[in-house]
């Protein structure tokens, strides 16, 4: 065996993990080999050096808690999932004979309405189907912000952040209840769905001034971190004070400073270019 | 009960065992963040979407690895995502706890201080590819199948790397130390 592949095998001696063949093997070599032996020696106190940089650090209880909360959420999810399917592989009760001839008689008579519509022009959205898009972003809204409302549960407030995104027309109380759950939101997942779902209201002057206030009263780094990005991509050089805030507080978290140092550049250059 | 029996359980539909799964592995977890970014709350926050993505994902859970080796890869991918594709030197914890015998002589004692200082000052220059090897190998006691799974590579290929980053911080530590390089 050469004295390349006998020194990939240094640091598996070292912790004590080759197999008593490859270690024979290995023994039988260096008794030979000084510039092996030489190298085992380096290795070895730089490998039982660095013994003394392992961690000791526990976590923090705060950890579990959270992982709790999230694991609930998941579950209270998986749930609700689950009866959502059941109601709709329920049977069917079959519809009496005469449901069946009036159903008949109705699909004709729509036939018949079409047919005779098809030979008139028409505007392409009718003021009927514009009162059901209506309806529907309505609904959305209603359901978005009641779901964002749910205390005790992230997972719900997650999906109305998720109904929030369906609405074809950005909507100022759901706007609020996004903004509130970006800065506000116990959970980090919460908040970091609300952030993305801002994305669409950024042009709004007023919501990057809410997104800077909500940047400076965040903890997760994390978030803070997508909320920087947000603002970069909005260009809104208004933030870039806020962020100079961020950047020189030193109990921020390294990456974070880092970004709002880059997040600064990205404006500054934006601005020159203008 | 085995890691990958529980991870079973998860997949086919029991998620609230996975508890047991964060009970045991959140340390190791969480030191291979802190290892990567320094960071305790950056650390923590990237435990918690680790085992989130374990949840989201528990159906592409194989078991021809360990559970060990694939949450270790689901919580690499994790940070790279947090890293954002960006390739800073991250930064190496300013304090870490120094091991040093109770008995040992004063000078020794300052000594042994130096060359951990000199070990962390090494460690914290080394490339991110090259320190992380180390620490999946030497702190964290990965099997180099567990770490190949994590890293998405062959075993051959960890091997080599484990020797490479270990070479190359004995030449950056004896190199602080005023010593020749290899």
């Amino acid at each position: 065996m050469n004295c390349e592949n006998i020194r990939q095998q240094l640091p598996e001696c070292l912790a004590g993990r080759l197999g008593e063949s490859a270690r024979e093997r290995l023994i039988e070599h260096l008794e030979g080999c000084s510039l092996c032996r030489g190298e085992l020696a380096h290795l070895g106190i730089v490998w039982r050096g660095i013994e003394a940089l392992k961690l000791e650090a526990e976590p923090d209880p705060a950890m579990k808690e959270r992982f709790q909360a999230t694991l609930a959420a998941f579950e209270t999810g998986l749930e609700q999932g689950r009866l959502a399917a059941a109601a709709l592989a329920a049977p069917r009760q079959t519809p009496p004979r005469w449901a069946w001839q009036v159903a008949a008689g109705l699909g004709l008579l729509a036939i018949g309405l079409v047919a005779g519509r098809g030979l008139s022009p028409r505007p392409s959205v009718t003021p009927e189907i514009a009162q059901l898009q209506g309806q529907v972003q309505s609904l959305h809204q209603l359901v978005a912000l009641s779901l964002m409302q749910q205390q005790q549960s992230p997972s719900s407030r997650i999906e109305g952040v998720t109904y929030a995104y369906r609405m074809t027309q950005p909507d100022p109380r759901v706007e609020d209840a996004l903004l509130y759950a970006a800065g506000h939101d116990p959970n980090v997942n919460v908040r970091l769905s609300a952030v993305d779902a801002l994305d669409r209201y950024a042009a709004d002057p007023n919501v990057r001034r809410a997104l800077a206030a909500t940047l400076a009263a965040q903890d997760s780094p994390l978030a803070q971190v997508a909320l920087i990005n947000l603002v970069v991509k909005s260009k809104d050089r208004d933030c870039v004070s806020a962020l100079r805030r961020l950047a020189s507080r030193p109990e921020v978290d390294e990456a974070v400073r880092q970004r709002a140092q880059w997040a600064i550049d990205q404006l500054g250059i934006e601005g020159e270019s203008r | 009960m085995e890691d990958e029996q529980i991870m079973r359980q998860v997949r086919d539909g029991e998620v609230n065992r996975l508890e047991v799964l964060f009970d045991r592995h959140q340390r190791a977890l969480l030191h291979y963040f802190l290892h990567l970014t320094g960071s305790r709350a950056t650390s923590e926050d990237l435990v918690q979407e680790a085992f989130f993505r374990v949840l989201k994902y528990r159906r592409s859970y194989q078991t021809e690895n360990t559970f060990r080796a694939w949450l270790f890869q689901i919580g690499r991918n994790a940070y790279l995502d947090h890293l954002g594709r960006r390739k800073n030197e991250v930064a190496w914890p300013a304090e870490a706890p120094e091991a040093a015998s109770p008995d040992a002589a004063p000078d020794r004692l300052m000594e042994e201080k130096q060359e951990t200082a000199l070990l962390r000052q090494a460690l914290a220059g080394l490339p991110p590819e090259k320190r992380e090897v180390l620490v999946m190998s030497r702190f964290l006691d990965l099997k180099y199948e567990e770490i190949a799974a994590a890293l998405q590579c062959e075993v051959g290929t960890v091997k080599v790397r484990v020797y490479r980053a270990l070479h190359e911080l004995g030449d950056r530590f004896f190199a602080l130390r005023g010593e020749p390089l290899s």
